[in-house]
């Protein structure tokens, strides 16, 4: 297997107004993710990082429009799949866990159903064995009291339970080699985050997962991320390990973001 | 909440039980005197043809019960059908799907009703096909705006993110979220149809003059009513009453039952 499971080559795109004018908003925006690997991208809002991850899964707005580039995933580029082929990839190759994980769960059905039909979706197989499979996914990611936790809906579950509910899904239900993370932690407590971002450490590891982590904590980059993708509006301005980023960032943006971050030393 | 349910199983109990059991058989003419008032021997009295009002009233409900529930089944399934894809798929099919629904919706209910029964004849089949093609557009546009509202919400973004087909995440996981409000309006458009079932037998159009239809009896009893014998339009005009405040309460409990938040 070679050393990188996804490249994202010279991608381009605009958004088309209703007029039909062209605004670009992604800039040659070329970056790897090493196999088994943690990849942050870094950025702020609109900076283009949540866009790249939706294309990679052929979702992005209907209003955006590539004008150049690839995006390579296991050497088969992505941009160039049709429907079937995409949901070919979807959730068993490269599947996504989302911001909010309580707006992501389907509100009428309970939490285990859900991760029971994925699993089938997947797997075919009884929805007795189905739900087995959810009830152990659920006790996988430290969900307490799994079994009960199962049959309840989701607005009885916590940001934090429900991220972890969603986690479950995308990394163990559906097994897929890259795992997409559109800020996880986000609007979740600070120990609640730590807790979360252990857990994604820890399935990579054991699953084999190569983990793309969208977010704009740096401090989680720091503390759990292998490698980093610095982007600033539309472009990508700096790669590099987490530790050459955050020892001799090269560009100037990154080095405004470390020092708003509070994470650098002050010069 | 509770009374409703209790009310259609008992409607429906008495429209079961009057295919084996009638106090009397409720078409023919004359086990009584005509115009005999309620007493022990006729419970609720008889009509100007001396047929008993209990056991007429008991057939009856088969009848507007019947065609209620079936006229607002089909309608409830094909109008859902059809306003969930063009909700969820939009485009050409979606404008045009409307467009259409707004030429029909222009007309009132009954009048429309009233029209087509004209026009295709009458019988039981007609009257049911015309109701339910009266309800289509109140279900399909309902369907519509509820899937298109959905369509982008996240956990339908990450129901096609696993895998499912459109048309999987359209049905699947999208139309159980319109449950309650796609039940509370069939509740509301049964009681309706029940109306306009009523109101058709009350004009004789649709069913055979003899059939023991809750409208139409109301209209046999009009004479009674200025001579004093009440009864005769009373009973039905109440049963009437009755399935119309039952389909009201029941849409209540049901929509009650398909939120999970308040189970």
């Amino acid at each position: 297997m070679s050393a990188d499971l996804l490249e994202v080559e010279n991608y381009s795109g605009s958004f088309r107004s209703k007029s039909g004018q062209l605004a670009p908003v992604l800039h040659q925006v070329s970056f790897r993710l090493r196999t088994h690997a943690i990849t942050a991208v870094v950025g702020e809002t609109g900076s283009g990082k949540s866009l790249v991850a939706l294309s990679t899964l052929g979702i992005q707005p209907p209003s955006f429009v590539r004008t150049s580039g690839r995006i390579l995933f296991r050497g088969i580029d992505l941009l160039t799949l049709d429907e079937p082929g995409l949901r070919a990839v979807r959730g068993g190759q490269i599947s996504m866990v989302f911001q909010d994980a309580r707006a992501a769960l389907n509100p009428v059905f309970t939490v285990g159903r859900q991760l029971a039909d994925v699993w089938q979706l997947r797997h075919r197989g009884s929805r007795s064995a189905a739900m087995r499979q959810a009830i152990e996914a659920l006790r996988r990611v430290s969900i307490p009291e799994p079994e009960r936790r199962a049959r309840q809906y989701p607005h009885a579950f916590s940001g934090g339970m429900a991220q972890r509910a969603m986690i479950a899904m995308a990394a163990l239900v559906c097994e897929p080699a890259l795992l997409i993370l559109d800020e996880p932690t986000t609007g979740l407590d600070v120990t609640i985050q730590a807790e979360i971002m252990d857990l994604i450490v820890d399935l990579t590891r054991t699953q084999g997962l190569t983990t793309w982590l969208i977010t704009h904590d740096l401090g989680v980059v720091a503390e759990y991320c292998e490698d980093v993708v610095v982007m600033n509006s539309g472009r990508v301005v700096e790669t590099g390990s987490s530790e050459a980023i955050f020892t001799t960032p090269r560009d100037v943006y990154t080095r405004r973001l470390l020092s708003a971050s509070q994470l650098a030393e002050p010069a | 909440m509770r009374i409703g349910i209790a009310l259609v199983c008992i409607y429906t109990g008495i429209a079961v039980l009057s295919f084996f059991w009638t106090p009397y058989d409720p078409l023919s003419p004359g086990v009584g005197d005509g115009y005999d008032p309620p007493s022990s021997t006729f419970l609720l009295g008889t009509d100007r043809l001396g047929s008993d009002m209990v056991s007429r009233l008991m057939a009856g409900a088969r009848y507007d019960l019947g065609i209620t529930v079936i006229a607002v089944s089909i309608a409830l399934s094909a109008g859902t059908t059809i306003g969930v894809i063009a909700g969820y798929f939009g485009g050409v099919l979606d404008t045009v799907v409307l467009r259409l629904v707004e030429v029909f919706q222009a007309f009132p209910g009954l009048l429309f009703a009233m029209l087509v029964v004209q026009a295709v004849g009458p019988g039981i089949v007609n009257v049911i096909l015309v109701l339910s093609f009266v309800g289509i557009p109140d279900y399909l546009r309902l369907a519509r705006a509820e899937i298109h509202a959905r369509r982008d919400w996240q956990y339908a973004e990450a129901a096609r993110m696993v895998g499912n087909r459109p048309w999987r995440v359209a049905f699947r996981h999208l139309l159980p979220n319109s449950a309650g409000p796609l039940l509370a309006f069939t509740s509301i458009n049964a009681a309706f149809v029940a109306l306009i079932t009523a109101s058709l037998g009350f004009l004789g159009l649709g069913l055979s003059p003899n059939t023991p239809e809750w409208g139409s009896m109301i209209a046999r009893g009009q004479d009674g009513v200025m001579t004093g014998q009440w009864w005769v339009s009373f009973f039905p005009g109440l049963a009437i009453l009755g399935l119309t405040g039952a389909f009201y309460l029941l849409g209540d409990a049901l929509s009650d039952l398909t939120d999970p938040r308040r189970r």
